[in-house]
């Protein structure tokens, strides 16, 4: 549909774990799916990310209680750091917890690079982490089995956004000097991994996608969403399955309101409820089957457990007869 | 080359996802010549419109007023004059030419776009006034190739030539947080304050002057820092034949006393 009409594409990666993938575009990604983690890891970090809140099912099945083929004894054979500003609830069952200076990520990662390479640093203290510290969490990094660095909005959405996962996927590219180590981003917002995915295998980019010129063209911070609604360069909007009006900052989420747009959501939320047209779809996963993409980027299939209500469309089939329609008005 | 009036009218711009002409937003005058005598003006708010001088070889551009995204992205020679402000991305993987622009700019100045491992690799760009951040990143300079990727502004954001492979960066005035972070080889220079350094660059001493890597030398008080110590060197730091520490293995930084 976007390259029908010559649009702008973007996903809700772009509020979210969109600087991980700029950063996977500049240094690779070291990654390896939650099954592999399950089953080998001894240490786990958690940067950034408070999955106690935010991926409750993520610690019992992947990462820290849940027992796996080589790590018999669940908790107990793994070792849990947490790096973080707050004393989160994640923190307070770590075993070791490592609190950093907001917005200073990126100091710290730096020096322990620079310590991972053997070189001996003048400063007491970075970013609110003694010297001490730094060098114990180097060490315990260097010498486990199977270590994985799992960061959320912490890394991305804090001051140096994309350059914080830049220098994370460094050091653990590093870390393999020693050990095997690998990082996976904590993604969030159900299936903006399937949407990168989908996205990516189709344009060529994960998101921020411009068609203007009939072909797909990618810049964030250009064609992403909340950029182009603060400079205000848009005159509708089509909005599949996500809430802008409540995520987007205040100026942006103003700029959208002066244009028509179309919301395809099932629920009450306050974008759908300000949309000049609301197209109600079914639920994927609930009243009809579909594919979801886990954080690992492992497709699932989601089957359908009741009937919808009324006569409720799936997602796809709005937007196909959306496009029937769209290219019966453009003339071809 | 050689259009004239009514064909300059005629090629095409693209304002939103439709194709118009430049007729339907500027008057033109003159006609084109010779592309080594070409100087092109272009007066009025210029905020929104982009790409300008992209990919350009040769002759001048010199645009009174404020420009927008990408001016003068990837030129390979010729000239760009910006009396006023720039938007982001200006002069990103400059190949060759100059880029000058009066007030300040956006951020990603002559940065690579996403995903490229080299960004500028030739030419100067100038900025008077202050820059965003992350400019010059995966600055790639040669010494023996006589490629010397220069940037001259008044201040600076944060990330400045994050990734610099011999880049040099002259700094007038202030700079942000984590300049030169991941910095393999190249020069800094920093005449103002720096918010805060990096752990990870070690400080050598103080000098008196300093040679950049054209030659060209710079007096004043600074005190030398050498780094980025946390990413892997690929060269080796001694020279074969002279046993000599060499300076193109680490990336320097200077900062005014």
């Amino acid at each position: 549909m976007a390259e029908i009409l010559g649009s702008i594409l973007d996903n809700t990666a772009s509020v979210c774990h969109g600087p991980s993938l700029i950063a996977i575009q500049e240094v690779g990604s070291p990654t390896s799916t939650l099954g592999e983690y399950k089953n080998r890891a001894d240490l786990v970090v958690f940067w950034g990310s408070n999955p106690v809140h935010a991926h409750p099912r993520h610690l019992g099945r992947y990462s820290e209680f849940v027992r796996g083929y080589f790590r018999k004894d669940g908790r107990n054979d793994r070792f849990i750091i947490v790096v973080d500003p707050r004393n989160t609830h994640t923190a307070q069952i770590a075993d070791l917890y490592i609190q950093v200076n907001p917005s200073e990520d990126y100091e710290l990662i730096n020096a322990m690079r620079a310590i991972l390479r053997g070189v001996e640093l003048d400063a007491e203290e970075i970013s609110g982490v003694s010297m001490e510290n730094i060098i114990e969490l180097v060490n315990k990094l260097k010498s486990c089995n199977f270590g994985v660095i799992f960061f959320g909005m912490g890394l991305t959405q804090s001051l140096s956004h994309h350059r914080n996962v830049d220098t994370a996927i460094c050091l653990v590219r590093e870390l393999n000097d020693y050990t095997k180590f690998s990082l996976t981003a904590m993604r969030g917002h159900y299936n903006v991994a399937g949407a990168n995915q989908v996205f990516t295998w189709q344009t060529g980019y994960p998101y921020s996608i411009d068609f203007s010129k009939g072909y797909p063209r990618f810049n964030p911070g250009e064609f992403s969403s909340v950029d182009i609604l603060l400079r205000n360069e848009i005159d509708a909007l089509l909005i599949v399955a996500s809430d802008p009006a409540s995520n987007f900052p205040a100026a942006a989420v103003k700029n959208m309101f002066k244009h028509p747009f179309i919301s395809i959501e099932p629920h009450h939320t306050p974008t759908s409820v300000n949309a000049d047209v609301v197209l109600p779809p079914a639920i994927a996963g609930i009243e009809c089957e579909g594919t979801a993409y886990r954080m690992d980027s492992v497709p699932l299939r989601l089957r359908k457990v009741k009937d919808a209500p009324g006569e409720c469309l799936t997602d796809k089939d709005i937007l196909e007869r959306l496009i029937e329609v769209v290219k019966k008005k453009k003339g071809d | 080359m050689g259009k004239s009036e009514s064909e300059i009218k005629n090629l095409t711009v693209y304002h939103g996802n439709e194709e118009k002409t430049i007729g339907n937003f500027f008057d033109v005058s003159g006609k084109g010549e010779d592309l080594n005598d070409l100087k092109i003006s272009i007066e009025g708010n210029l905020l929104k419109v982009k790409r300008i001088g992209e990919k350009m070889t040769n002759g001048e551009i010199l645009i009174n007023g404020n420009v927008g995204m990408h001016v003068g992205n990837r030129m390979t020679g010729g000239k760009i004059l910006v009396n006023g402000n720039a938007d982001d991305w200006a002069g990103a993987m400059l190949n060759g030419g100059e880029l000058e622009i009066t007030r300040n700019a956006g951020h990603y100045v002559g940065a690579a776009y996403r995903g490229f491992w080299k960004g500028m690799q030739n030419g100067i760009i100038k900025v008077h006034g202050k820059i965003g951040d992350e400019a010059l990143t995966w600055v790639n300079g040669s010494k023996p190739a006589k490629r010397f990727p220069t940037l001259k502004c008044g201040s600076a954001g944060s990330f400045l030539g994050i990734h610099g492979h011999g880049g040099t960066i002259i700094v007038e005035g202030d700079c942000n947080r984590c300049i030169g972070a991941d910095q393999v080889r190249g020069t800094i220079v920093v005449k103002g304050k720096v918010s805060k350094i990096l752990p990870s660059y070690k400080k050598i001493g103080e000098v008196n002057e300093i040679e950049l890597m054209s030659g060209e030398k710079i007096k004043g008080k600074f005190f030398e820092y050498s780094g980025d110590h946390s990413v892997e060197k690929n060269h080796s730091k001694i020279d074969k034949k002279t046993g000599e520490i060499s300076n193109s293995s680490n990336g320097r930084l200077f900062i005014a006393v």
